[in-house]
């Protein structure tokens, strides 16, 4: 019984990797009252990844409310997105972490990356 | 007299003109990089248990983390403690795991392993210096509940997190 199970491949064997920048971000005043505004840019160098997901945090990393074009980013292999995030100022002092995690799906296997900058 | 002085008056002038300064300025913007540098393969030793350990046939997923200054990153890796995808399993999976520094750029950093801490399935490194490290993963998970109950056939599948959290 126990030979029909498959083995299971982890994740593919060339190096591949997830990059996010910057680091520490800041928000500025955006064109609209009352809304703050960052730039984040992924670069996606994992070839069994095209989507990544965006979240905030705060400092007990609960979910703080945002605004972005897209939670889910589709980045092709080797190239990079910039994005807008956007929150309203009256929750801005509370986000302490912006992450970005990687959406496996099928039989991409399976390593997760996760990389959060940090509120300054 | 005339044609002397205007010929000093020009090299003087050039002099000036090589003794300006220019400035170059840059900056080196802190980063970290994760790559996922090894597959990782569950071996099947017996009917009851999955093992990524090379003598049981498996293979540990080996994850590597650059940064480019220190102190700026945690490195949080976590072995799986659940399958993503399963065939339908009636009875409870016992899920054991390790993660270890095995590999450092500078041996300055030799202590990471000595210095991390675990919470549950995560182990947590202080990257205090700039440079790469190799993690490893060992995974285990039996079926049974103590019992040695056979896997039902089909494929599985288990993640493993690897982050790197801004300090």
């Amino acid at each position: 019984m126990y030979r029909s199970i498959i083995l299971i491949v982890l994740l593919c064997g060339n190096a591949i990797a997830h990059e996010m920048t910057p680091t520490y971000p800041k928000w500025s005043v955006s064109h609209m009252q009352g809304i703050h505004k960052t730039t984040m840019e992924i670069f996606n160098r994992r070839k069994d990844v095209e989507y990544y997901e965006i979240g905030i945090f705060d400092e007990e990393w609960k979910p703080v409310p945002f605004v972005t074009s897209y939670k889910i980013l589709k980045i092709k292999h080797l190239s990079s997105v910039k994005f807008d995030v956007y929150m309203s100022a009256k929750h801005s002092p509370r986000a302490e972490y912006i992450c970005s995690i990687s959406k496996l799906r099928g039989d991409n296997m399976m390593i997760a990356s996760k990389i959060c900058s940090r509120f300054k | 007299m005339k044609k002397y002085l205007l010929l000093m008056s020009l090299m003087l002038s050039v002099t000036v003109a090589y003794a300006e300064n220019i400035d170059i300025s840059g900056t080196v913007q802190s980063r970290c990089i994760i790559n996922t540098d090894t597959a990782g393969a569950y071996g099947n030793p017996n009917a009851y248990t999955l093992n990524t350990t090379a003598a049981d046939g498996g293979q540990k997923p080996i994850v590597r983390v650059d940064v480019s200054l220190a102190n700026a990153y945690y490195a949080q890796v976590s072995y799986p403690t659940s399958f993503s995808s399963s065939p339908s399993l009636g009875d409870t999976v016992a899920w054991t795991g390790a993660v270890n520094a095995v590999q450092t750029s500078s041996s300055d950093m030799s202590g990471y392993q000595a210095a991390s801490t675990t919470t549950g399935s995560m182990r947590q490194y202080a990257l205090t210096i700039a440079g790469t490290t190799w993690f490893d993963v060992a995974s285990a998970a039996t079926y049974g509940g103590g019992n040695q109950k056979p896997f039902p056939g089909g494929s599985y599948k288990a993640v493993v997190l690897a982050e790197c959290i801004a300090q």
